[in-house]
Order: C-alpha cells, then structure tokens, then sequence
C-alpha cells in the first residue's frame, strides 16, 4: 500500500519541476503531463483494488480509510479528464481564446495543475489535523497561481479576493486547530498530537466548551474555503476568471476537498459539541448558502458565473447532508460529491469551449447552438439537466436521498426552504440555458471545436454519474465503500 | 515577560498608524522580532533544547528577514509610496485596535478564567483582531499583506502560549506556508502595479454579480 501512497506523492513534483524548467518542446510536455497523470492514477486505481474497507492503512504519517479513499477516486478522475482534455483545450486557447497565444505558457499550466493535485493528495492521505490545515492552505497558494494564469486585469481582482479572503478564513481554521489542540492537551496530554484517529478514538474526553468554540473557528475557516455563505464573495470571480479546465478542479475537487477537513474535523467535535448544535448550525449555513446563490443565478449574464453559483447551490445541498447526520443522508453527500464534481467539470469545460467558439461570455449575446455547433451543445444540454438533478444522471438520486433524509429527520423547514430556493436555481439555469441552445445565432461561431478525445473524457464522466449514481447499491465493493465511509463520519 | 507584552502592544498599535509602506514594514519586522523574543523566552522556560528554540529561530529567519525582504523589494518599485487614505481612516483603524484590546481581554477571563498567561492571550487576541482590522480597513495591497501577516503573528503567538508548541512538522509547514503566501502576493502586487499602475486594490471593482 504504501508504495502506491509513495508514487502519488513523488511522481507530480517531479513532473512540476522538468514542466517548470521549460526546455521540453511543447509536445514532449504534454506527453509527459499525460504520462505522469496516468501513472499516478493507475496508482490510485492499485490502491483502491488492493484497499479493505474495514482495515484502514495507516503508517507514520499517512492514513486511507473508506472516507479519505472515496474523495482520492472523485479527485483522481477529474485529475485523468483534466490532463487528456488540456491539449486541445490549451491549443484551442492559443488559436481562439482572448489572449491569442503569447502570454500562454503550457509548461507552467503543467507544472502549476500537477503542484495543485498533489496538495490535493496530501490532504487526504496524511493523518494528523495540522498536516491537513497545512496542505489545504498550500492548496490556496497554488490554485491562486493557476485562477490568475493569464494575468490579466480581471484574473488579478480575483485572485486577490481569492487569496485574502480564503486566507483569512484558512487562518481561522488554524485558530479552531491550535483550539482543538489545547483541548486534546488539556485531556490527554501531548503525546500523537493532532493525530486524527488518536483522537477520534478519545474523542469523548474532550472538554465540551473548547470544542464548541473550536467548532465555531473550523466551521467558519473550512466553510470558508469550501464556498460557503457569508464568505463565499471569492468563489464566483475566481470559478468565473481562471482557465475553465482549472474552474472544473476548483469546483469539483478543491471543494470536495474542504468539505472533507470539515467532515474530518467535525467527526472528532461531534460527541462533545453534540450533534444538535451542529446540525442546526451546518443546515443554516445551507440554507444561506442555497438562498444567496438563487438571485444571482436567475439574472446572470455571463456563462461561468452562472455554473459559480450552480456550484454554491451544491455546496449548499451537501452542507445541509452533513448537517443531517445519518447513514442515508450521509450517503447521499458522498454520492453527491462525486456526481457534482463530474458534471461540473464537464459544464465549466463546455463553457470554455463556447467561449472560445463565439468569443464571448454574455449569454445573452449565444443563441443558436443547436444548429451550429452541434457537438458542443448536446454536451452542454446534458450536463445542464444533470446539474439541475434531472434522472438518469447522478445527481437526481443523491439530491433524492439527501432531501429526503431531511424530512424523514424532521429538518422540514430547512427541507421546504431549500427545495423552494432550488425550483428557484432550476428556473434560472434552464432559462438561460435554454435560450441559448435555440433561435438562430447573432454571432457566427468558429466551428464545433470539440475533438474526439473531449468527447470521449467527457461523455466517460457522465456515464460514470449515471452508473454510480443509480446503481451503486447494485456494486457490492461500491456500497461496501460508501457504507464504511459513512459508518466513519458516525450514520 | 511583561516587557515583552506592553512592548508588543505598543508596536502593534503603532502598526495601525503608519500610512507609509516602508515605515510599516520596518514596524512589521519589529514585531516579528519581538514574536520571535517571545517565542525564545517560552522556549527557555520549557527547558530549551530543539523544539523549544526552533520557532524562535524560524520565525527570525522567516518572518524578520525573509518576510520584509520581499516586502521591501516590492515598495522599492511603487512610486507612489504613500496610502491613499485619510487621516480619519487611521484613527478609525487605531480606535479598532484600542476597542479590540478592551474585547480581548473580556473574552479571555469569560472563556479560560484565572489562566496564567492572561495577559499574552489577550494581546495575541488583540494581534489577530488588529491585523483583520489592518485587513478590512486599509485598501493597498501591501498594507493587506501586512495585515495579515499580523494576524497570522497572532495567532502563531496564542498557539505557542496555549500549547507550548505544536510538532515540529506542523511548525515547518506552517511557516513554509506563510513564507509562499508573501512570495505570491508579492507577485500579484507587482502584477497589479504593471496592470493598473497602482497597488491600491480600490480599482479592483470590475467584478459584480
């Protein structure tokens, strides 16, 4: 096991640093970006067939469970489709996009997307509290490099925002640690200090007041990186301004990733804090979340900030899962999480590629897609209905599940709020949506401009939602896994 | 220790009246100075040895050599040295600090009353609150960092007071962090100067809705 955790980890800087130092052809580059992505996937794909659900690997500083395990396949699959579809897309932002080629370095773009899936990795394999925070923040720095990747005025503003925002809030995750920290002294002295299962095992014997006020920091810190309301003023500007391959690792994996220290952190809170408070605070920071995306959605113009806050309604959804605490509800945001994921991807690349096809990003300028760029527009319709939660894609059945744990909780006012404001995100969404795939075009497009291999990452992802979102429970390996994940966070 | 602390408090107040950016930088390295005085003397009572002189020596290092450094490379380029703010703005900014230090020492006797430290954790308190104020209130981009900077000072400070100090993994990680946050924002910064010709992240209002 631990030679594949050992791949993960070595293969991508080293890749990052031959990218970096720029005296590979253009070609050569990409092949090598490919090969190392492939490796270190396929080191995935040998973890995870080698891995038992009920025995969890641990070592000095690294530990996979079925929790960690689950959000390394999300990230893994993003990770593959966002290196096989980076060539064309890079060439296409070369010949069509705003920049026209010369500020366009693909060495660093590979260089930067291998350093950002690598602090990705960190995350989930290391074991201790602390480590995380440090890898979640190193997660911020690199993915600030790539959101302001073309430099250009729009892309520094959010970049800044980006940066400040989630540091301070980073920074406050770091408060409730050193918290949860002197809290653990306080009980059981300094030995395995931060150790996550150390003191998920001792979790009863912490002081209740320090781990509300923990609870507090970490909620705020980690839901500040996440996307959550009140601090999620950075997430349109930087979905909307970095390169739209990077806004699909944004959306789908980054955030995955936080929910992940916060599911992390709140599992070692919960006996102590108790799980009402939580709960209560976690579903009302959903329904914030959802209620303050669903006016921007119904009157946006532009066509990656509208997938921004689609992405908050999600973080919403998810938020509110956890907040529920039982094994259905909990099910359904893993679910959830790998379902958003791929079809985010898929909707910020599509977007990308009409950007790049009609050179603009006003929606309301886009009509006509139906009949002129065919290819791009099936990809754009399906991945619009799955993300509104429409059957058969994935997201139909974990929103199902989660909602209706909601009310079979007795969360009904929450589960009325949020199903009222997500009638509001479909209206809007679709709309727009819609507008654009009908009528006749105002602007000529340069072309379908999608080549084979897109098509194929692309359609791979959404039948990957179809399949595991309808049936896992069919895959006994599959439900084994999500069943012991949720047995982790206490269903 | 006593020195220590109303010495801390004296900077980090007159952190908050700086509108030059060289003048706040030099006070910057000061306090990190005095954070690194501090973290020596814990470590010294704590029986020295590597663990309890390492933050010490990192934070000189990092965060009074390396940090200003960079800092000051970039101020060297800005031609229009001076914040564009009112007077008023300072003094609302010293008022934050002074209404913080107040608040901090409430939350510290409500929340752990009769600990023996009372006095730093209060002002690694009023450190992190004044460095957000520093944060929220100022609008150049150097000034920003700075202010984070403070806060994260701060709350490096409450850590080592509250813990003795975490693992030394966890520290070198910390501190490589804060270290690659200030090379990025002094990219952007520099960045934001050759797009806008100014640092002042005022003109940063383009993005709405």
């Amino acid at each position: 096991m631990l030679e594949y955790i050992l791949i993960m980890l070595c293969l991508p800087p080293i890749c990052a640093i031959i990218c970096a130092v720029g005296h590979l052809p253009n070609g050569l580059l990409h092949w090598l970006h490919r090969l190392t992505t492939t490796c270190v996937c396929g080191s995935v794909a040998m973890l995870a067939y080698k891995f038992d659900p009920a025995k969890p690997f641990m070592s000095d500083y690294f530990y996979v469970d079925a929790l960690s395990l689950w959000i390394i396949i999300i990230i893994a699959t993003l990770y593959m489709a966002a290196t096989w579809t980076a060539r064309s897309y890079l060439s296409r932002e070369e010949r069509c996009g705003i920049l026209k080629g010369e500020q366009l370095q693909n060495g660093r773009y590979f260089a930067l997307m291998q350093l950002f899936c690598w602090t990705m990795f960190i995350v989930l394999l290391v074991n201790n509290l602390g480590l995380m925070w440090v890898a979640i923040e190193a997660t911020t720095l690199i993915s600030a490099l790539l959101i302001s990747y073309k430099f250009t005025s729009q892309a520094l503003e959010a970049t800044w925002k980006y940066v400040m925002v989630c540091t301070v809030g980073i920074c406050l995750a770091l408060l409730g640690t050193l918290i949860l920290y002197y809290a653990e002294i306080q009980a059981l002295g300094s030995k395995n200090a931060l150790n996550w299962l150390y003191l998920f095992e001792n979790a009863q014997v912490l002081d209740p007041s320090l781990t509300k006020l923990a609870m507090l920091f970490i909620i705020i810190g980690y839901g500040t990186k996440a996307g959550m309301a009140p601090m999620h003023t950075w997430l349109p500007d930087a979905y909307a301004e970095a390169p739209s391959l990077t806004s699909g690792m944004l959306s789908g994996a980054l955030c995955s990733c936080a929910l992940y220290v916060l599911i992390r952190n709140l599992v070692i809170l919960l006996p102590t804090a108790g799980a009402v408070m939580m709960g209560n605070m976690l579903m009302f920071f959903a329904v914030l979340t959802v209620a303050i995306a669903v006016p921007f959605v119904v009157v946006q113009r532009d066509v990656k900030r509208i997938l921004a806050y689609s992405s908050m309604e999600n973080i919403g959804i998810m938020v509110a899962g956890i907040g529920v605490f039982t094994a259905a509800s909990l099910k359904g945001v893993m679910l959830h999480m790998y379902s958003h994921a791929m079809i985010k991807f898929v909707l910020f690349f599509i977007a990308g590629t009409i950007i790049q096809e009609f050179q603009t990003r006003n929606m309301m300028r886009i009509r006509g897609m139906m009949n002129d760029v065919p290819a791009t527009a099936t990809f754009w319709l399906t991945g619009i209905l799955g993300i509104l939660g429409l059957p058969p894609l994935g997201l139909f059945f974990s929103k199902f599940q989660i909602l209706g744990a909601m009310f079979s909780e007795g969360h009904w006012l929450a589960g009325c709020a949020l199903l009222i404001l997500l009638t509001g995100v479909l209206i809007g969404i679709l709309y727009h949506g819609m507008r654009m795939l009908c009528d006749r075009t105002h602007i000529k497009p340069l072309g379908d401009l999608i080549t084979f291999t897109d098509t194929f990452a692309l359609m791979t992802l959404l039948l990957l939602t179809c399949v595991v979102g309808a049936g896992f429970a069919n895959m006994p390996w599959l439900n084994n896994l999500l069943d012991h994940a949720v047995r982790i966070i206490g269903g | 220790m006593e020195y220590l602390v109303v010495a801390l408090m004296i900077i980090v107040f007159l952190q908050t009246r700086f509108m030059e950016l060289r003048r706040s930088t030099l006070c910057l390295a000061l306090q990190s100075a005095l954070i690194a005085a501090t973290c020596l003397v814990v470590g010294i009572a704590h029986g020295g040895g590597l663990h309890g002189f390492l933050p010490g020596i990192l934070t000189i290092v990092v965060k009074v050599i390396c940090i200003p450094y960079a800092i000051l490379r970039v101020v060297k380029d800005l031609k229009d040295e001076r914040e564009i703010v009112s007077d008023i703005n300072v003094n609302y900014s010293t008022a934050v600090a002074a209404a913080s230090l107040g608040m901090s020492y409430m939350v510290i006797d409500r929340i752990m009353p009769n600990i023996a430290g009372r006095d730093i954790l209060a002002t690694s308190m009023f450190i992190i609150m004044t460095g957000l104020a520093l944060i929220v209130m100022r609008s150049r981009a150097i000034m920003q960092m700075i202010g984070m900077i403070t806060m994260e000072n701060g709350i490096y400070l409450l850590g080592l007071i509250m813990t003795e100090g975490l693992p030394i993994i966890i520290e070198l990680g910390i501190f490589l962090d804060v270290l690659i946050a200030v090379v990025i924002l002094v990219i952007l910064t520099s960045r934001l100067r050759l797009n806008f010709n100014t640092t002042d992240t005022n003109v940063l209002d383009k993005l709405k809705g």
